[in-house]
């Protein structure tokens, strides 16, 4: 067998031994997950990044501008002393400004104007009614309603409140569903590993 | 101790569920959603050598539900001759990716550089997929295995998101929304998802607003998609035991429900 499947399997049975109740097995292998993703992660970063965006073009290709970046992410680690923190707000202020710059148009078109224009449906397409015209429409007022607190929630504004939450609860039960399914997916990702490749019981 | 002895009766009793369901060879047909058959028809009526990226945005975590959507659109793409260009733009999903992507080609005799290329990951997503609009090969000059991107074969004739008709994210998260917002939303590029169940209704209001192409999502989606491809995967395996797994919760649920009222009707609260 394999030996990449070997462990696979085994930390796999090491994981699951969790649902039996906490032990030392399980503890081991969540070690072993945190400690390859963060290993793997850093890896891939200092080469992806220090190595192939910074060191190389700087120091090989001799491009000098990329001396600016390189100071703005040392002063990153002045935060460590007192006396230099003040530093750091240096890129952290580059850093938020341009993220938001580039950000806040985007942001607004895809998740706000679309998603206004998407709301407004004819009532009556083809000849005949759109059932899910008003049912949306509803659901945005309501929604948006129940999420406006600079008036009192009483009267017509309560009802409308009160509905929304409904709206809400359905888009939550929905999101549960589809969350449960998904971990009983990844469950079954693991047995049919377990079933085909570690133990060859189905082909 | 009534606690543990209960989980343990719980656990145990969705493993045997599971794994007696799996090992009955019950072959489950799956009507396709619209997303998943949009999907499929837009990969299926894409002209030969069309170039579609392949984003593996997603942990190592999601792989038993997402390496069967990803299978399943890739055998496709490459069963209809489509170049495929694959990338990462999240560190987890870099070896995985070109794991999918080398093992599928395999399958239908591809080859690495002229049928398909792995670009390997790039940090800072957002800039990477602005940068892209641009020039691909400024953002890759060097793909996963360290060529030369610009002297790659499938390279030739692509440069930017004008020679790219559809990008396909993988993801078991929010980054599939940057694809949607700065490839869509700024250059006009085609973007469709394959999806963890988990982030099928945070996608919604994406695909109803037609900024994102099609969603396959799920294990069912997988399994819908390798229906309508009439090629069996881990999808169309895993079918029956999560309609089983379902059953059984919805039997919990509801037993949990009955111990419930009776307990507050003795006046034992819950």
């Amino acid at each position: 067998m394999d030996i990449g499947i070997l462990v696979a399997g085994i930390l796999t049975l090491a994981v699951f031994s969790f649902l039996y109740k906490d032990n030392p097995v399980y503890k081991a292998a969540e070690s072993w997950l945190i400690g390859l993703s963060v290993g793997y992660a850093l890896v891939i970063f200092w080469q992806t990044t220090i190595i192939d965006l910074l060191l190389v073009p700087l120091f090989s290709e001799g491009r000098l501008i990329l001396i600016i970046p390189f100071l703005l992410g040392l002063m990153m680690f002045s935060r460590f002393s007192k006396k230099t923190s003040w530093l750091s707000r240096i890129p952290i202020a580059l850093m938020i400004g341009a993220g938001a710059g580039v950000a806040i148009p985007a942001m607004l078109y895809a998740r706000t104007l679309k998603q206004m224009s998407a709301s407004v449906m004819p009532i009556i397409e083809n000849g005949s009614l759109n059932i899910e015209a008003p049912v949306v429409a509803l659901g945005v007022i309501s929604t948006l309603a129940y999420f406006y607190f600079s008036r009192e929630h009483k009267g017509v504004m309560g009802s409308t409140a009160r509905l929304g939450t409904y709206f809400l609860m359905i888009f939550f039960g929905a999101t549960f569903g589809y969350t449960v399914m998904s971990r009983m997916s990844t469950f079954i990702g693991r047995v049919d590993f377990l079933l085909t490749d570690f133990l060859h019981l189905i082909k | 101790m009534d606690r543990l002895r209960t989980r343990w009766i719980i656990f145990s009793g969705l493993a045997i569920v599971v794994i007696v369901s799996y090992l009955i060879t019950i072959k489950f047909k799956t009507a396709p959603s619209p997303a998943t058959l949009k999907a499929y028809k837009y990969l299926d009526t894409l002209p030969e050598k069309s170039v579609v990226i392949f984003s593996f945005d997603h942990e190592a975590s999601s792989l038993p539900e997402i390496q069967p959507i990803a299978l399943a659109m890739l055998r496709h793409a490459f069963k209809n001759d489509l170049k495929i260009v694959g990338l990462s733009l999240f560190a987890e999903g870099t070896a995985i990716g070109y794991d999918l992507l080398s093992k599928t080609a395999r399958e239908y005799d591809r080859q690495y550089g002229s049928d398909y290329i792995f670009l390997g990951f790039k940090p800072q997503y957002i800039s990477a997929i602005l940068g892209m609009g641009e020039s691909i090969k400024r953002v890759f000059p060097e793909d996963y295995l360290g060529n030369m991107t610009d002297t790659m074969p499938i390279m030739l004739g692509i440069d930017s998101y004008d020679n790219i008709e559809m990008v396909v994210s993988i993801a078991d998260g929010d980054r599939t929304v940057q694809w949607v917002e700065y490839a869509g939303a700024r250059y006009n590029q085609k973007v469709m998802a394959g999806l963890t169940a988990a982030m099928i209704t945070s996608y919604d209001p994406y695909l109803s607003s037609e900024q994102l192409y099609a969603v396959v999502g799920g294990l069912r989606g997988a399994a819908e998609y390798e229906n309508l491809l009439d090629k069996r995967g881990g999808g169309s395996r895993g079918m029956l035991a999560q309609s089983a797994a379902h059953l059984y919760i919805l039997a919990l649920v509801i037993v949990g429900n009955i111990i419930y009222f009776r307990n507050r009707r003795r006046g034992g609260g819950g």
